[in-house]
């Protein structure tokens, strides 16, 4: 008996002592454990939900921006002139299952500096929002999806937005650059922009994933020939499908680069254009229709977009782009003031930038010294940039 | 009756002591706190960090009076794939640059006399900062420490150190807190010694009062430090962003769900803020930065930005215009 006593005792006592310690610690351990499942993912959505209030409003499936602009504390005058006039829809190519691990993180991210933004799905969801564009998904669809993504655009927004951009779940997009970029010209022009490719097509066409955004009468040229049959569906390969369509209908291909001639939409990371060395055969060469550059040349100061950018990429191409600065550097670039909004803003920008560089004094300057396009007013011929400066080691 | 009551306490305290065991394997004490609104700890303007005096006062430590000397700890295995591109990048902004290493090259590298591996790291810092003490004292007033996968943007470093004194003992970095009552600072980071730090430094071994007890090389030096009576800075800005990181952005910014502090940040000083506020803008440096990422950095920093804004002079001042909740990003 006595053995068994004792025994049982150790165990009665083991399970007081564990107990008693849970009982102890559960107010701090589970304030320190995030459960997963159910109750996790509920807080979670809820505080979305309530933090979307501020930035979005949400109507008829769209985000209508509010919160321009992002800089708090920053003189953003010129970037708010330019998200007034300069009007941009963007939407987003995706699907039900990119929702929580891709959309979710564009949403949070550079979407919240276009103007309106709608997330193009196959199913809707009134919660994201998505809209279900009633196609199904997989890469033969994309076309389809197009199609029925800027027909989209244009029956609900085509008064609310000037430029109609297309992205997808793993691009990434500074709206603020766009804007520059679209800014010389007006939404009435037949024109589209993006990463332009030379070949099947007379004039070119824009890769997909680097996105590309159409004027708002380029969208209604599409859409007319969708309606004429003079459009259709030609193939299931999107960006090459949009160009033909767009020759067709006399929408012209346009010249993204800046006035250095740099690229401002990227097929791909901006580590791989800074120093992937790719090799001849990779079909990149054959397929852009200017001249490439590697190394530090190859990307704008004024860059658009990026390509293939995972969800944390997202984050820290937003921290990098928004925030990351060096203190009184003076830029290798400084991009034209557009033509329309020089007269207005030029001169007060002047002197802020002179004020700025005698304050701090540092006269730092970027080492590929191009002539400074501006000192403010019209740049003139752009001097050409190709390989020479390539050879530069940064 | 006594055996089983003694069983019974026995089993009392296992249990006890198991659950502790276990839940302590996985619940570390602290929580990483996860957005801070506003900086609200910076805002009242009192700041133990800085010198009042010295806050708005740019005439006399003016951007220009702050010489940098960077030192890099590298080696010759590194040269070629680490090194070469630090050379190519951010090397350049320094005010002089110099190659720490075992052996001269003509890189140009510094012989240390020291040989190569973990175990000497604490040798080549002791050599290096005597030969700079050496031959290198009058040429720069602070001294910035590196690796040779460290990414520093100097300009930034520059206008952090133009509000000190480098006459007065200060030593700066990411601070950690563990080993070191004061703290010292995160070794790959990159931290930086004053002139009069370096001085004090190079007179402690001198004297004897500073020794290699470690071969754990930052948190040695941050032990002479603090037998020397170098004071620790806190480099965060304004609102109470890092300037100096011990890992790639990535280790912060991306915002997880609420839980208790990643193994990463376990030894931070100051509560570590995960998110968009994570990281000043004028950030000073990241590490485990290899090679390529090098000029992706440099592209990103010195390059890439969105058009429209024209960001203020002084960064410090932001604190009453900033009154709108910081949504972050």
């Amino acid at each position: 008996m006595k053995p068994l006593g004792s025994r049982f005792s150790f165990y009665v006592g083991f399970v007081v002592g564990t107990v008693l310690l849970y009982v102890i610690l559960r107010p701090v351990w589970f304030e320190g454990i995030q459960l997963a499942g159910n109750y996790g993912k509920l807080s979670d959505r809820q505080q979305q939900l309530d933090k979307d209030k501020g930035i979005w409003k949400k109507e008829r499936s769209a985000l209508f921006n509010l919160d321009h602009p992002h800089h708090t504390g920053e003189d953003s005058r010129m970037a708010d002139k330019l998200y007034n006039k300069v009007r941009i829809l963007c939407w987003v190519m995706t699907g039900p299952n990119n929702l929580e691990t891709k959309a979710r993180h564009v949403k949070y991210t550079w979407s919240r500096h276009c103007n309106i933004v709608v997330f193009m799905s196959s199913v809707e969801d009134p919660d994201f929002p998505t809209v279900g564009l009633g196609t199904k998904e997989g890469r033969d669809q994309l076309y389809w999806k197009t199609i029925k993504a800027f027909h989209y655009a244009y029956e609900h927004h085509a008064n609310e937005a000037d430029w109609f951009l297309k992205a997808d779940d793993d691009t990434y997009v500074i709206v603020d650059n766009l804007r520059w970029m679209l800014a010389n010209h007006t939404p009435d022009e037949p024109i589209y922009f993006g990463r332009r490719f030379k070949p099947y097509t007379k004039q070119g066409y824009m890769s997909g994933g680097a996105g590309y955004v159409l004027s708002r009468e380029a969208l209604r040229r599409f859409v007319e020939g969708f309606k004429n049959k003079v459009c259709t569906h030609t193939t299931s390969v999107e960006d090459l499908a949009m160009g033909q369509c767009m020759e067709k209908v006399g929408v012209l291909a346009g010249d993204s680069r800046d006035t250095t001639q740099r690229e401002t939409f990227h097929p791909f990371v901006p580590e791989q254009h800074l120093t992937a060395k790719f090799p001849k055969s990779f079909w990149y060469w054959s397929y852009c229709y200017y001249p490439i550059s590697e190394g530090p040349n190859c990307c704008s100061d004024v860059s658009v977009s990026f390509h293939y950018v995972d969800a944390g990429g997202m984050y820290l191409l937003e921290y990098y782009a928004y925030h990351l600065r060096a203190f009184g550097y003076r830029y290798r670039y400084q991009p034209p003031t557009p033509k329309a909004y020089r007269l207005e803003l030029s001169n007060s920008l002047d002197s802020a930038g002179e004020l700025k560089e005698e304050i701090s004094g540092v006269k730092e300057h970027g080492d590929d010294d191009l002539p400074r396009p501006d000192q403010g007013q019209d740049a003139g011929p752009p001097p050409v940039v190709g390989k020479d400066a390539a050879a530069a080691p940064v | 009756m006594r055996p089983k009551d003694l069983m019974f306490t026995i089993g009392l305290m296992t249990g006890f002591f198991t659950l502790h065991l276990l839940l302590n394997s996985i619940v570390p004490m602290e929580q990483v706190s996860v957005y801070v609104r506003n900086g609200n700890h910076r805002l009242n303007g009192h700041n133990a960090h800085t010198e009042p005096s010295k806050r708005n006062n740019s005439a006399g430590n003016s951007p220009n009076s702050a010489r940098i000397l960077c030192w890099i700890m590298t080696g010759p295995k590194y040269l070629e794939s680490r090194t070469k591109h630090v050379k190519a990048t951010w090397g350049k902004h320094c005010h002089k640059v110099l190659y720490m290493s075992s052996v001269k090259t003509d890189f140009p590298t510094v012989e240390l006399n020291v040989s190569e591996g973990r175990e000497n790291l604490y040798w080549k810092t002791i050599r290096a900062l005597q030969y700079i003490h050496q031959h290198h004292l009058d040429g720069a007033n602070w001294f910035l420490k590196a690796d040779d996968d460290t990414y520093v943007v100097v300009e930034n470093l520059k206008y952090i150190l133009s509000k000190f004194d480098p006459e007065k003992p200060l030593y700066m970095g990411r601070r950690f807190k563990p080993f070191i009552s004061q703290g010292y600072m995160s070794g790959g980071a990159g931290y930086v010694l004053s002139k009069e730090a370096l001085r004090r430094f190079v007179r402690g071994f001198h004297t004897g009062e500073c020794t290699h007890f470690s071969t754990i090389e930052d948190m040695a030096v941050g032990k002479c430090m603090e037998t020397m009576k170098v004071e620790p800075v806190d480099t965060r800005d304004m609102k109470g962003r890092q300037t100096f990181h011990s890992y790639p952005l990535d280790h912060y910014v991306i915002r997880q769900q609420r839980r208790p502090r990643p193994w990463h940040m376990i030894y931070d000083y100051y509560t570590p803020i995960e998110g968009p506020n994570c990281c000043s803008d004028l950030v000073v440096s990241f590490h485990y930065i290899y090679a390529v990422q090098q000029y992706v950095l440099e592209y990103l920093t010195y390059h890439l930005r969105p058009y429209g804004y024209i960001y203020r002079f002084r960064p410090d001042e932001s604190v009453e215009a900033d009154n709108k909740t910081n949504r972050g990003a």
